[in-house]
């Protein structure tokens, strides 16, 4: 491996810039960093290039740590997104830089330069000044600088930010074929997915510190694994469905499942349908694909090679298409839908025009946390819960909506008889004084993802995870990798085993917690940091809760027997956010 | 090619005329008035002025002490520059703003402060003197009076544009393997020379002409410690209108030389540096 | 200065950089810087005070029960409140003038409203003896018709404002071209005449450099002792402003009568700096 992030994090005044990020690039790899601003991209680079100290984890290059040498030891090269070209300096003085500080001698400095001139075709330009030269042509003399010391790795930080279209796609071409003619391993960080599309062997995609995926560009774009990926890498309509066990029902029309096992109980998948996978037609019968609805053409653009239309389906429909954010940041309930020249002459369309839409591909992400309903006493009571600041937050940054539901009979001791119902997503109730029992009284009716919520409930800096009983592991692991993927905070893992620790009983605590980590890292990418407790495992996560304000418990359960009496401390008006994920043992 | 450019924005005529007035009758006759002074003298009157030896000596002074006054201030305002703009200390804050107070303070508060500090018996003097050193009533205290009060100058001057050293450039340097003295040396020196430069010509000029400050510590011995302005005043007092005329023309001429003679090395040196900032 | 503050840190959690070296260095940067600004500026400020109240308060208030002491402090007030306000007219003048028009010449205006600064005081208030004088131009008209200008109240004001009209027009100049015409050319075509515009939209923009101009001209008028002592003719309780008689106490060795007047103008300055600081505080830049 060239380059090997291990746990790498990274905070400013608290908060987490880079969280938890373990990555490896092979030798001659050219690899993308993607990300939004502030995602934390940057910083992990010139955490690589030494500019920036870690505050955890390892940094290793060609299985060297570097984690504690200077920049100056590295041996790596760094483009910057301004150039940083010495402007007292003649592009040959630049270039000559870092063999001149390693006094390599005049004869092998002017044979280095003209090699490199050659390569980032710059050739008898030596003794101008960089203020001589147009940005592109600036660009390439830093490209050529960072590259003659012949480091091992070539790290470049928004290098086409600051030029124009045209020579930035020149450039890109130059940069590739200097990548591949020296093999050298390569990291670049950018916020245009059109670059890292173009340039990558693989991608990386960060959002709020974390690395949330990595893959190959194709991979990533036609089977994203989280909301975040699906909609930043291009655009994507997002849609509320079903799993059964025939496949994925939207909006009443089953599609076929694809490649995907049929799931073993039904339930609430969130499915992403990118506007080129959508048909529209005249009629239901024209469709060449699966039906999903009727639908009014709200919007037609003309972009050149492209047609963009927005349709709103019908209210019929029920329509099960998430919001998405609109330009102005209103939110809007239309589908996005691209059309080629070739559709658009089969079947020109006007606004207003009502048409039959139809999906070619649906592709399900394996998020476990598709919606969220507000679920109290009262109508009154239930919106009230939905427009908690925290759960509008999460619903807003996991792109998914909020519904309320009313059950009469929850808080009502001991209260017999069904839900309403079935349980549809996660269910959402507010702490309070007795709400053990009423967590109890739905979980026992089929409520499977549970957020017990505490009026006015900050953020969590920290995500706390503990489960008891095995079935409910890799379900709980995969909802905590869900929610850290959406807030900025810590994951860690609670052990926690009975009694006083002695020497004798460690062992086998400790291996419990590594095999936690390493399947949360190998299954959900999620990096954990493990704690280990004794004692009362709902009394000890109690006290856990109490020490810190800002916190948050993620907890597996499969044993509902005395379930309000052993969690009454956890969730009875306590001060943290409990998401309870149920699964039944097998 | 009409006088100016079109403008919807009125009140030129007004403006335009009332500063023109101002500044012909404020400076424009009474540089007159000297010119003509000077310039109605016999020639050979005028060279006996302008070089005698008294004359001489106070231009030594004068111009010597002022260059020395700007070299040390180019020297310390970079480092207090530097530690203003690199570091955080307690009281930072409170020195910045004192760094204008020479600006701010009366020339003839100054002199008289400096000369008591440096005075045989003064809080510093009275440690200088056992060492044989003498500050006050010699050319080191004129040197000393002069680089109070042109400090402000060399530091303002150098800040700005170490503030706007880019740390990319000593990050670049450094990732290509550059350590901390050979940055300064070769990226960081090299970008402020330019404000080194005006900072040194700022101070020179000021220093040249000043007067208040330096009376009272210089101690006015003719060729020795007498300063040409001090000179301009002696002839002025005595009615000899036309031979402190004389000795300000000289000076006039002499400082616009020098600061001409800079700005014709920063605007080498801007050519060779900055062009990169129109790019 | 904010900004780079903020880099600090993460300059600290650089790896492999010695850090003790690092703060030997930075140490001694502070340290120099401290000790030459208390050997040239800290000394002689706190010597004012020392100096002022060696002798007591009592000594202290005394020295301003002398009548021309009152007299000098009384000349450098008139003269502060003629010159001000005028330099003030000429700087918004000039200012408007240059910063909103373009026109040929205009370098030598700015070079001109320059030129106090670049010479000499003495010489400065030797063009008014030359000018009005008594071998000056005007010099024999003027005692014909029994007018004094220079050794009298006209010649110190005019020195005075000679000395220090640049202070309020080059605050305003580089402040006006920063924020430019934009608005200006709004109101006017809105409907607004040349002097609603010139007070509503200009004004309010420029107004904490204007403060700043004026608070500076007057610190430096009533400050002012090269030029002024060239055309004062130095007679007590009549052409003595403050700066010149702090110089006729202090040579007559009335130490305690001469630093309690330059307690005066070093609380001036004080209070010049802290306007200074408040002016940059609400977000205008100075030079």
């Amino acid at each position: 491996m060239s380059i090997t992030l291990d746990q790498v994090t990274k905070h400013y005044g608290g908060v987490p810039v880079v969280n938890d990020v373990s990555l490896d690039i092979g030798d001659g790899e050219f690899f993308v960093l993607l990300g939004p601003s502030g995602s934390g991209k940057s910083t992990l680079l010139r955490a690589i290039a030494g500019l920036t100290g870690v505050d955890h984890g390892r940094i290793a290059l060609h299985g060297r740590d570097v984690t504690h040498v200077g920049a100056r030891k590295r041996g790596v090269g760094l483009v910057f997104q301004n150039y940083a070209l010495f402007r007292h300096m003649t592009v040959a003085d630049n270039i000559e830089f870092a063999l001149r500080v390693r006094h390599v001698r005049g004869k092998v400095r002017r044979q280095r330069r003209q090699e490199l001139l050659r390569l980032v075709a710059l050739e008898g330009m030596d003794q101008r000044l960089p203020a001589q030269l147009s940005g592109g042509q600036q660009q390439r003399v830093a490209v050529a600088r960072a590259l003659a010391h012949k480091p091992e790795v070539l790290l470049l930080d928004e290098p086409f930010g600051a030029l124009d279209a045209k020579i930035r796609e020149e450039l890109r071409r130059t940069i590739r074929e200097v990548q591949r003619e020296l093999g050298i391993t390569t990291v670049l960080v950018t916020h245009d997915q059109d670059e890292a599309f173009a340039m990558a062997d693989r991608i990386g995609i960060m959002n709020l510190g974390r690395l949330l995926e990595v893959g190959a560009p194709h991979d990533l774009y036609s089977r994203p694994a989280t909301r975040f990926v699906a909609t930043f890498l291009g655009a994507a309509n997002l849609l509320l469905a079903r799993r059964t066990t025939d496949g994925i029902q939207v909006a009443g029309t089953t599609i076929a499942a694809g490649d995907r096992t049929p799931a073993v109980y039904e339930h609430e998948v969130v499915a992403v349908v990118r506007p080129e996978e959508v048909e529209i037609a005249p009629a239901r019968a024209a469709l060449a694909s699966n039906y999903l609805a009727g639908g009014v053409v709200d919007e037609v653009v003309f972009t050149g090679a492209l047609e963009k239309l927005r349709v709103r389906l019908d209210e019929a429909a029920q329509t099960p298409l998430l919001a998405h954010s609109g330009a102005d940041g209103e939110s809007v309930e239309l589908l996005q839908v691209t059309r080629t020249q070739h559709e658009q002459r089969g079947f020109s369309v006007a606004p207003g025009q009502s048409v039959a839409v139809g999906v070619r591909r649906v592709h399900v992400l394996p998020t476990p946390l598709s919606s969220f309903t507000a679920c109290a006493a009262t109508p009154q009571l239930a919106q009230e819960l939905s427009r908690e600041p925290l759960l509008m937050e999460l619903a807003a940054r996991m792109k998914t909506r909020i519904g309320t539901r009313c059950e009469p009979k929850l808080g009502v001791a001991d209260a017999e008889g069904e839900a309403s119902a079935d349980f549809v997503g996660t269910t959402v109730i507010a702490s309070q004084t007795d709400c053990a029992h009423r967590a109890e009284w739905l979980l026992r009716r089929g409520a499977r993802d549970l957020l017990v919520l505490p009026a006015g409930a900050a953020a969590p800096q920290r995500v706390l995870i503990h489960w008891m009983g095995e079935a409910a592991r890799s379900a709980t692991l995969a909802v905590s990798a869900s929610v850290l993927r959406h807030v900025p905070a810590e994951a860690v893992y609670v052990g926690i085993f009975p009694g006083q620790g002695n020497g004798g009983r460690d062992a086998p605590g400790i291996r419990e917690l590594l095999d936690a980590r390493s399947e949360a890292q190998a299954a959900h990418g999620l990096e954990m940091r493990t704690e280990l407790r004794f004692g009362e495992v709902a009394e000890e996560l109690a006290r856990r809760l109490a020490e810190a304000p800002a916190q948050m418990l993620i907890v597996g359960v499969t044993d509902l027997a005395r379930f309000a009496e052993r969690f009454r401390n956890l969730l009875d008006g306590g001060q943290w956010p409990v998401l309870i994920v149920h699964r039944d043992a097998p | 090619m009409s006088l100016r450019a079109p403008s919807v924005l009125p009140g030129f005529g007004l403006t335009f005329g009332f500063t023109t007035f101002f500044l012909s009758a404020m400076v424009l006759l009474p540089l007159a008035a000297m010119v003509l002074a000077a310039g109605s003298m016999h020639w050979s009157d005028f060279v006996h002025v302008v070089f005698s030896a008294r004359a001489l000596g106070s231009y030594k002074l004068s111009f010597g002490a002022s260059f020395l006054a700007a070299s040390i201030n180019v020297v310390f305002g970079f480092i207090i520059a530097w530690t203003l703009v690199r570091y955080e200390f307690p009281g930072r804050k409170l020195i910045d703003a004192l760094i204008d107070m020479p600006f701010a303070l009366p020339t003839a508060v100054s002199g008289i402060a400096l000369t008591t500090v440096f005075a045989q018996s003064g809080w510093i003097g009275r440690y200088l003197e056992p060492l044989g050193i003498k500050v006050a009533y010699t050319w080191l205290g004129v040197t000393l009076a002069l680089t109070l009060i042109s400090m402000p100058f060399a530091v303002r001057a150098v800040q700005p544009a170490l503030l706007e050293v880019q740390r990319d450039l000593e990050d670049a340097a450094e990732t290509l393997g550059a350590g901390r003295f050979y940055v300064f040396r070769r990226i960081i020196l090299p970008t402020v020379l330019p404000a080194l430069l005006t900072g040194f010509t700022l101070s020179f000029a000021r220093a040249v002409g000043e007067y208040g400050s330096v009376i009272f510590i210089a101690g006015n011995l003719p060729m020795k410690t007498e300063i040409t302005p001090l000179l301009i005043v002696i002839h002025l007092e005595q009615f000899d209108y036309q031979g402190a005329a004389a000795l300000g023309l000289v000076m006039l001429v002499m400082s616009f030389t020098v600061l001409f003679a800079i700005n014709l090395l920063q605007a080498w040196g801007r050519r060779r540096h900055l062009l990169g900032a129109n790019s | 200065m904010s900004a780079v503050s903020k880099l600090l840190p993460t300059d600290a959690a650089r790896p492999g950089q010695h850090t003790w070296l690092h703060s030997i260095v930075r140490w001694f940067f502070i340290a120099v810087s401290l000790t030459f600004l208390a050997a040239v500026l800290l000394a002689p400020l706190a010597t004012v005070f020392a100096m002022a109240f060696a002798k007591g308060v009592e000594a202290y208030a005394r020295a301003f029960a002398d009548p021309d002491t009152a007299a000098a402090i009384r000349l450098t007030l008139i003269t502060a409140a003629v010159v001000v306000p005028v330099n003030t007219v000429f700087g918004l003048a000039a200012s408007w003038a240059i910063a909103k028009f373009e026109f040929r010449g205009k370098s030598v205006l700015v070079t001109l409203i320059d030129l106090p600064l670049a010479i000499s005081p003495v010489i400065s208030g030797m063009l008014f003896v030359l000018l009005f004088g008594l071998h000056g131009w005007f010099g024999v008209w003027l005692q014909e018709h029994d007018l004094s200008i220079i050794f009298a109240l006209p010649g110190i004001m005019l020195a005075t404002m000679f000395v220090t009209f640049p202070y309020v027009a080059r605050e305003l100049i580089p402040l006006m071209q920063q924020v430019g015409n934009d608005e200006e050319e709004a109101a006017i075509t809105l409907g607004a005449g040349g002097w609603l515009t010139f007070f509503r939209v200009t004004l309010p923009k420029v107004r904490w450099g204007l403060v700043y101009g004026m608070v500076l001209c007057n610190a430096r008028a009533m400050g002012e002792f090269g030029a002024v002592s060239v055309v004062s003719g130095h007679i007590r309780g009549l052409t003595n402003t403050m700066p010149l008689h702090i110089e006729i106490l202090y040579n007559e060795y009335n130490f305690v009568a001469a630093f309690a007047v330059a307690s005066l103008l070093t609380l001036l300055a004080v209070l010049t700096l802290g306007v200074k600081t408040l002016v940059e505080r609400t977000g205008y830049r100075g030079h």
